[in-house]
């Protein structure tokens, strides 16, 4: 067992709130992707769900208990930033994993750093951002553990070790294990993750499956022949969360039903109307920077 | 199974659809035979490298739609009639195709008979007729 | 234990030994090149060229021992050299008294102990160059190797703070836990340079002559303060370093500075309000340093290096006392610390 629940999570620092009442119930054996622009709470939140930081207000459960040492048995963490020591050898944290935790596979290990290339007897001072990303990575996975949290676990590496991450991520996915992370990588994110949370400034914006998510949210675009109509009563439908006018053309950024809208906009007199489909990206950049959305959603029409 | 399954995460189509789209395809053209097993749910998740639920999702439509059978133990298989959809998967295909040829026709304004003689041409360029 | 702080220990331990080694190593070449000096025969013949007239007998005692007598009729003084070769020297050495040797007493250096009595005009001057090394003398320069070593181990839990908490925290043990595992692996480190050093200089003592030490009385005590003092020490260094972690590096190497200038001010003299404020405060401040509780007090009339036996229980009980404060204080922060 291994759901999580964040209930009303709050962090400040300094009076500022870095996470502002934010809820989540991370159901198990699901991959959940995490996403959100910089400084949205992610990492954040990550260290308050590991205890790395004490929430000023709001709980964190882990299948309805607290955190625990022992807990940390069953969690992996992957962190943004290096933690390696700079002065011990890659052979050196791999036997302070082993002396750490009774789950780690240091043939596996091995094994790992191996596919990624990284040389054991180096001093983690020798090697790039990306091979440190690497080690830390495969310290992680080498061990069997029910909860992995990665945060950003692709920084740094090339086209063919992210793609390795991503593999190792459905590998454990595909063993029925919960995988947490969070991504500036929408593309991994849509490959990987069957869940997602779009957090900005703190607060819970979206959440969802991702292919709910995609299957239900679309835009409708229609063309009026001159700028003088109304759309009071479609704009007024809870299902359009967003109206985009410029001079004659309309785009509504609908959350569900977008045939039957895209039939009122037609009923209200516009021609050329059309259903595209929005991919992850779409719907993040919408979430949270919806000016930079407007201008870069790619016109594909849906198929439904 | 051949590498014939792509899937785009980019595209706005939810990945379990695609691969829906494209097992149905490849049974209606006969790449994949009746009877013929599929990759287990984790195997082909692994190969695609997507979300294993999103690949058992897939399965659960197609076997709801009685493309495929799966037995516990044993895997997925391509169900013996499958094929016989074949037809009415290339129907429904090549409708699909055709109402998003005509919608964006529409969209830009053309008159019927335009796109009649614009359908004329198409169609002697992709079936051309042997020359009596 | 802790795997990683091991691993600092062990690295600063081998630099420990590389240093001991080093002066090992001169201990050799000193013990080499004044191996020409060690035997009386050279003695005898400085004699023989400084005062013609002086008569040198050599005997061999019942025992074996070479005893060599140096009669120098002319000032009235005969000298006695036992060599015991290996186990050291005896020497006997009566002169007429003058008023360098007006009364009696004993000085020792090291092992050298010189008994120097008065009989009428005469003085009669015993020198054993083999008593008996009092293990003080080991334990003042284990002291200051283990001082250094604590001093700079003591931030173990501040070089986990600069970077590495999120590795640290994640571990299935408590955080109290932790503390104490590194700590603990610190303790064994000082006392094993404690102890790498009184055996590195035990050795180089044999080079010269067999070595006996006395473990009795104050030497016990100088061996039991000798290890608390330095543990008090690296646990207030640490108390500070992890309340100060950002600037740890700047706590270790201002420690001793600030401790000694401390110190100084504790002497000034309090002619005025302002000495007496300043003086009052440095006093109040280095109550708060466990090194101020260990006191050399001056030789005593024997001339034997010791400190007071009387207040030892108290003193000892203050350096456990600043250790368990200090580490309690440190382990206090570090539980309440973030990522």
């Amino acid at each position: 067992m291994s759901t999580i629940t964040i209930s009303n999570l709050r962090k400040l620092y300094g009076g500022v709130p870095a996470v502002d009442g934010f809820s989540l119930e991370i159901p198990e054996a699901t991959v959940f992707g995490l996403l959100g622009p910089n400084g949205a709470g992610k990492t954040t939140t990550f260290k308050c769900m590991l205890d790395l930081a004490r929430p000023s207000s709001g709980s964190i459960l882990y299948d309805g208990k607290p955190l625990a040492p022992e807990t940390f048995e069953r969690i992996a963490y992957v962190p943004e930033r290096s933690v390696l020591y700079e002065w011990m050898t890659v052979d050196e944290h791999v036997e302070m994993t082993r002396r750490a935790f009774t789950s780690f596979d240091p043939a596996r290990a091995y094994e790992l750093l191996a596919q990624f290339n990284v040389d054991p007897h180096k001093r983690a001072r020798a090697l790039s951002k990306g091979m440190k990303t690497a080690v830390m990575v495969a310290l992680a996975f080498a061990r069997n553990v029910n909860i992995m949290i990665l945060d950003e676990p692709t920084g740094g590496l090339d086209p063919v070790n992210q793609r390795h991450v991503l593999s190792l991520m459905i590998n454990e996915a595909a063993k029925g294990n919960t995988v947490i992370f969070s991504s500036h990588q929408i593309g991994q994110v849509e490959r990987a993750a069957e869940r997602i949370a779009v957090m900005d400034r703190g607060r819970l914006i979206l959440e969802g499956l991702v292919d709910d998510l995609k299957a239900d949210r679309k835009i409708v675009e229609g063309i009026f022949p001159d700028v003088s109509f109304t759309l009071d009563g479609i704009a007024n439908d809870a299902r359009v969360a967003r109206t985009d006018r410029t001079e004659r053309i309309v785009r509504l950024l609908v959350t569900a039903g977008a045939d039957e809208i895209a039939a009122h906009l037609s009923a209200a007199g516009a021609v050329g109307v059309r259903v595209l489909d929005l991919n992850l990206e779409d719907i993040f950049l919408y979430a949270v920077s919806p000016a930079t959305a407007t201008a870069d959603v790619v016109a594909k029409e849906s198929s439904t | 199974m051949p590498a014939v399954l792509t899937v785009d995460p980019r595209s706005g189509v939810p990945i379990y659809l695609q691969i829906i789209e494209q097992i149905r395809r490849s049974v209606a053209l006969g790449v994949l035979q009746a009877g013929e097993q599929l990759p287990t749910v984790k195997q082909l998740a692994i190969d695609l490298t997507v979300n294993p639920n999103t690949v058992a999702r897939a399965y659960r439509e197609l076997e709801r739609d009685r493309v495929i059978e799966t037995s516990p133990g044993r895997g997925s298989f391509v169900r013996p009639d499958g094929s016989a959809e074949a037809p009415k998967v290339g129907a429904e295909i090549g409708r699909g195709a055709l109402d998003v040829a005509l919608r964006e026709a529409k969209s830009v304004g053309l008159t019927r008979n335009e796109v009649r003689d614009l359908f004329e041409a198409g169609l002697e360029r992709w079936f051309p007729t042997e020359a009596a | 234990m802790n795997y990683v702080e091991w691993l600092r220990v062990r690295n600063l331990l081998r630099v420990v030994l590389i240093i001991l080694g080093i002066l090992l190593v001169l201990a050799v070449v000193l013990r080499v090149s004044v191996a020409r000096y060690m035997s009386p025969d050279v003695w005898v013949h400085q004699a023989l060229m400084n005062h013609p007239g002086v008569k040198v007998t050599n005997v061999t005692l019942p025992d074996g021992t070479p005893r060599t007598i140096i009669d120098d009729p002319a000032e009235s003084t005969r000298a006695v050299i036992d060599d015991h070769g290996y186990k050291g020297k005896r020497i006997v050495i009566t002169e007429p008294s003058s008023r360098a040797h007006e009364e009696n007493s004993q000085v020792n250096v090291g092992s050298i102990q010189v008994f120097e009595t008065r009989n009428g005009k005469m003085t009669t001057t015993v020198i054993d160059t083999n008593g008996a090394v009092p293990m003080i003398y080991y334990m003042l320069l284990a002291d200051i190797v283990a001082v250094i070593v604590a001093t700079i181990l003591a931030a173990p839990l501040a070089r986990e703070i600069d970077g590495h908490l999120e590795v640290t925290l994640t571990k299935p043990i408590s955080r109290v836990r932790y503390a104490l595992e590194v700590i603990g692996t610190d303790a064994v480190g000082i006392v094993a340079a404690s102890f790498l050093t009184v055996v590195v200089f035990y050795i180089c003592q044999l080079l010269f002559e067999s070595a006996r030490l006395d473990f009795s009385g104050v030497n016990a005590r100088a061996i039991v303060m000798g290890l608390a003092c330095p543990m008090a020490w690296y646990a207030m260094l640490c108390a500070a370093t992890t309340w100060l972690h950002r600037s740890y590096v700047a706590v270790l190497g201002f420690a001793w500075p600030i401790v000694l200038f401390i110190g100084v001010l504790t002497l000034i003299p309090t002619h005025n309000v302002v000495a007496l404020f300043v003086h009052d405060v440095a006093w109040v401040l280095s109550r708060l340093n466990p090194l101020t509780y260990v006191s050399f007090a001056e030789p005593n009339e024997h001339g034997l290096l010791t400190y007071t036996s009387a207040g030892f229980a108290q003193r000892l009980s203050m350096q456990i006392l600043f250790f368990v404060a200090y580490g309690a204080l440190a382990i206090w922060k570090w539980q309440r610390v973030e990522a």
